[in-house]
């Protein structure tokens, strides 16, 4: 069996040591790295899968409100299906959600449709006051990940954690 | 049938445990002014995601019982969340869809829910009970055990175009709906 990227185990651990027990996601190909993970070794983590990032959003609205510490998986295309539910539910009803961020239109891009979008991602966070914070190294996965869930349940506001291409596009060890 | 009579006919047959979400526009400040309790989630924005917030809601508290108050112009907005419910197939969540066929908190601009049946969207994604109604008298005997049974159900309430005059907002902060809903939905 390939062995799993270092990033995604990262964002696994990450993800799990923040307490979150439920992932609520629209996948893509990176992402799918992070689906087997938690599915295998993360057992008693809540998948759910949305039809569209937005429902993604209000899904993960609904297990806060019912007591849990929700995570949303989406790819940064997904991110302005998901805006006016960030915008008009998230913040105003100070909701807490961990959002993770699968990058495309960054550098390694090859699809001229994910760029406009993922070079918007950052500047449309910072409008609407969403902090995010970026994985540098696969290395840093786990602690950016779990840095990122505090700032979103210790603030009860969302925050983003943003897995740039440079790193999830790398060749497996 | 008025919308707001319907919506308060609702109410008065949920159980003092039921969780309420109701969707942005007029049926959540209807619901507000008529009938208002901790157990409700009014929602002020992000139209067509009551349901995926019920949802959400009804597999983290499978012990009580979620409605979603909404209306058709939320669920022709997000038909998705119609079937990702009917797929999750939770049997706690009931979805009662006031359907006036129009637009009713911007100026009753027609929808299409007159020509595509929402109750038969959601028989056809697998809603386990579906039923339409557009008499109070029809109402309240649906009402009488709906909740009752196993859902996913969808209970489409027919109702008259038109608001109340004057009705009131809902007059709590956002982040005071959400805190208050989580208590009651956390304490037990």
């Amino acid at each position: 069996m390939r062995e799993r990227p270092a990033w995604a185990t990262g964002v696994c651990a990450g993800l799990y040591a923040a307490g979150c027990r439920d992932a609520v996601y629209v996948p893509d190909n990176q992402l799918s790295h992070v689906l087997a993970e938690i599915g295998e070794r993360y057992r008693d983590v809540r998948l759910a899968l949305a039809t569209r990032e937005e429902e993604a959003v209000g899904i993960a609205a609904g297990l806060y409100l019912g007591g849990r510490r929700p995570a949303v998986l989406l790819q940064s295309s997904g991110l302005g299906n998901a805006l006016n539910a960030v915008t008009s539910l998230v913040v105003p009803y100070q909701i807490p959600m961990l959002i993770v961020v699968s990058m495309r239109g960054d550098v390694g891009e090859w699809n001229a449709a994910q760029v406009p979008m993922g070079r918007a991602v950052r500047p449309i966070l910072d409008a609407i006051g969403i902090a995010h914070a970026t994985i540098e190294s696969p290395a840093d996965a786990e602690r950016i990940v779990a840095l990122t869930a505090a700032t979103a349940f210790g603030t009860r506001m969302a925050a983003a954690c943003l897995v740039p291409r440079r790193i999830t596009s790398a060749p497996a060890p | 049938m008025t919308r707001a009579d319907a919506v308060a006919r609702v109410a008065a047959a949920l159980g003092r445990d039921a969780l309420a979400v109701a969707c942005n526009g007029m049926i959540g400040r209807e619901l507000f002014t008529r009938a208002d309790a901790p157990t409700r989630f009014y929602m002020i924005g992000s139209m067509g995601l009551a349901a995926s917030i019920g949802l959400g809601l009804a597999l983290v508290r499978p012990s009580r019982t979620i409605v979603v108050f909404d209306g058709d112009g939320n669920v022709l907005m997000n038909l998705g969340a119609i079937a990702n419910v009917a797929a999750a197939g939770a049997p706690n969540f009931h979805h009662v869809v006031f359907d006036n066929a129009a637009h009713g908190s911007t100026g009753d601009q027609r929808t299409i829910s007159d020509r595509v049946r929402l109750e038969d969207v959601a028989r056809a994604a697998g809603y386990r009970r579906c039923a339409r109604v557009s008499t109070p008298e029809a109402l309240d005997e649906a009402l009488a055990a709906w909740f009752e049974a196993p859902g996913p159900s969808m209970l489409l309430v027919a109702v008259d175009r038109g608001n109340l005059p004057g009705i009131g907002r809902v007059e709590l902060s956002p982040a005071e709906i959400a805190a208050r809903f989580r208590a009651v939905c956390t304490s037990s």
